[in-house]
């Protein structure tokens, strides 16, 4: 009896020596991303999306038998905050972060990164982020310079405008995104006739829109967040300005149509295509997860993106057997065989960009869904 | 010519919110000698303040009646919060030393805004269409239903709040308060009352300003308030702080001073240039331009 005891309690302790043993053996995940702020919409999706996919992993016994812990920080876009989250998310050990949302963010943080060895996969479309060198960066979307010409295509050989305006704010992604327009528009022989710049949330946009009344436009393409396309596309209504409005990939949000209201309807938005036309069976059941999970669709794409780039490094880890971020990214970056991801084919280039992407003009409606008006 | 026009018509609408939100800065300074930093962020709770009456009190009504019961409401609810928040940030540090009431003002706005945060979490919100999208085109020259409605109701309320303090009892015991707080406690008026009642009277015009916030830009987030508490006041202090019509007329000023900047200059120098104003304002005329009425002080 006495001996039944001691080998309970002996079994017990054991167990419980056990768990601290077993937690320290985690795969830790860390996510960067604006969870508060003006696209904490987009921060949360990434969040409530890496901790869906950990569930699911977990789920199945985890990593080569390592459970994922999700490690989250708040970088609230803003580059300065994001330099603190990279240097807090090294510290607790993270093995790869997945964020941030914002090029913005993504960049500040990179170095950090990249100085120890941690790989980091993001959506941040700006060119710059993979013209560093950093082999740590793994961008899961595609570049602003292929919306670039995707869209000049559109604007100046398909629909034949004739006096094109372009306008952005401060942010790295969108700065980027929009000169990469303008160069490409004019490559193609089109005419920008202004280039405005606009400070993001300031939300009074109307003596920049006045300004270009009166040069007369027939499209605009916006290249900042939907935060401020929203409201330029209202203002732009309101001022009498009948140009078409072409938001670019960061305006596909549902917030923008709330923002612009009545105004919304026939403004064009250009991106990817959005989560719930995506064909594949995987996004199918992840987004059906999600929904179940969370009781709403993923905000954007972009969650989903990085949900992939997450997605691609296990893979990675997986198929090398290896916890080594090394071996994983020189993996990723010569694979064979694409990985099937919840955004379409995922292969990575030498330089850390996603090859591939194909871009589609979407079209506001009257009850504010989208129409799908120009498919590459 | 009509560019010009439109440039105005732009200015006069943010000025006229400037205006508003500047009131409530300049009006406890010239009581208390004390900047209220949680004033743009009171600003900004009442624009969800009244988000919340209209979804939760109006069941989603759209009329004209559902709009001013939203204004009533929210002036009420934020004049309460005004109170309060002099009765416990303030007061007690009426015979403190200035520095420690400005340190307690700073950590009410960071308490405002974080409380905005917590009650209505920190994503974009989404104000409804309340006033029906009407445009008028004079030549050109569009105009707004909404912009009317603003610059006409700032109008009327700030007319209506100069008239108070310069023709009635309690706006004489309000000016007597201006000058001398311990002369005008001899004199039987009863300075806490008029503090609170300044709280109430700035509270509530801020609170019209966050309405129209919501109203005219729609995206209303819970660290708004600091950009508008900034540029009204950057107003106050161009007008005169502590100085009420001047508060209105700097307000108007910097709303077409913007305009202009961002129309004819650059969007990307507006804030610079609205900082060297202020800076050429603070070398040139320390009192602003309507000035603080010096002489009545002695």
């Amino acid at each position: 009896m006495n001996r039944c005891i001691r080998t309970i309690l002996v079994a017990t302790s054991v167990a419980l020596l056990a768990v601290p043993a077993f937690a320290a053996d985690t795969l830790k995940v860390g996510v960067q991303a604006p969870i508060t702020g003006s696209y904490a919409n987009e921060g949360q999706g990434i969040e409530n999306g890496v901790r869906l996919l950990a569930e699911q992993i977990n789920a199945k016994g985890g990593v080569m038998g390592k459970q994922i812990e999700v490690v989250v920080c708040d970088d609230q876009g803003t580059a300065m905050a994001a330099a603190i989250c990279a240097k807090d998310l090294v510290n607790k050990g993270v093995s790869m972060v997945i964020g941030s949302y914002t090029s913005t963010c993504a960049q500040a943080a990179q170095k950090t990164y990249f100085k120890a060895g941690v790989l980091q996969t993001s959506d941040g479309t700006a060119d710059s982020l993979t013209e560093k060198g950093y082999w740590t960066f793994l961008r899961n979307s595609f570049p602003n310079s292929a919306e670039a010409k995707f869209v000049a295509n559109y604007l100046v050989n398909i629909k034949k405008y004739q006096r094109i305006v372009v306008i952005s704010d401060f942010s790295t992604y969108a700065d980027g995104l929009a000169n990469a327009a303008e160069a490409a528009i004019e490559k193609l022989g089109g005419k920008v006739i202004s280039r405005d710049k606009i400070k993001a949330d300031s939300q009074n946009f109307t003596p920049v829109l006045t300004n270009i009344k009166s040069k007369k436009p027939d499209a605009i393409f916006f290249a900042g967040y939907y935060s401020d396309g929203g409201l330029l596309r209202a203002q732009q209504i309101a001022l009498g300005i009948k140009a078409d409005f072409y938001g670019g990939d960061a305006n596909d949000n549902p917030d923008f149509a709330k923002l612009a209201g009545s105004a919304a309807q026939g403004a064009f938005i250009v991106n990817v295509p959005s989560p719930d036309v995506l064909p594949y069976e995987i996004a199918k059941s992840f987004i059906a997860d999600y929904q179940k999970k969370y009781g709403e669709m993923p905000p954007s794409i972009w969650g989903l993106m990085n949900i992939d780039g997450m997605r691609a490094i296990i893979h990675g880890m997986e198929q090398t057997k290896s916890f080594d971020a090394k071996k994983v990214v020189d993996y990723l970056h010569n694979m064979s065989t694409p990985l099937e991801g919840i955004t379409g084919q995922i292969a990575f280039a030498k330089d850390g960009n996603r090859k591939g992407g194909a871009y589609v003009v979407k079209k506001i409606q009257a009850d504010g869904t989208y129409a799908n008006e120009y498919v590459q | 010519m009509d560019t010009f026009l439109q440039q105005l018509a732009n200015g006069l609408t943010i000025g006229s919110m400037f205006a508003l939100v500047a009131l409530g800065y300049t009006m406890v300074y010239g009581v208390m000698r004390l900047i209220n930093f949680a004033h743009g962020d009171m600003v900004a709770a009442s624009a969800f303040v009244g988000l919340t009456i209209y979804t939760q009190v109006l069941g989603q009504a759209v009329s004209l009646g559902a709009v001013l019961t939203i204004f009533l409401l929210s002036a009420l609810v934020m004049a309460g919060v005004g109170v309060v928040l002099e009765r416990l940030a303030y007061r007690p540090l009426r015979e403190a030393p200035r520095l420690s009431a400005v340190v307690s003002a700073l950590g009410a706005s960071l308490v405002i805004q974080n409380g905005i945060m917590l009650i209505w979490g920190p994503r974009m919100r989404i104000f409804p269409e309340l006033v029906p999208q009407v445009y008028w085109d004079f030549g050109g020259v569009v105009i707004s239903l909404i912009q009317v409605i603003i610059l006409a109701l700032s109008l009327v309320l700030m007319v209506a709040l100069y008239l108070f303090v310069e023709k009635t009892r309690i706006g004489a015991a309000i000016r007597a308060s201006y000058i001398d707080q311990d002369a005008a406690r001899l004199m039987g008026i009863n300075v806490n009352s008029i503090i609170a009642l300044i709280f109430i009277i700035g509270s509530s015009l801020g609170a019209v300003g966050g309405l129209f916030i919501g109203l005219y830009y729609r995206g209303i987030t819970f660290n708004m308030g600091w950009q508008y508490g900034l540029y009204a006041f950057i107003a106050a202090i161009l007008g005169g702080i502590g100085n009420i019509p001047g508060a209105m007329l700097g307000g108007m000023l910097l709303g077409l001073f913007k305009a202009f900047i961002e129309g004819y200059v650059s969007s990307t120098w507006a804030d610079a240039f609205t900082f060297i104003l202020l800076i050429l304002i603070l070398i040139v005329r320390p009192t602003g331009i309507l000035g603080e009425r010096v002489a009545e002080k002695v």
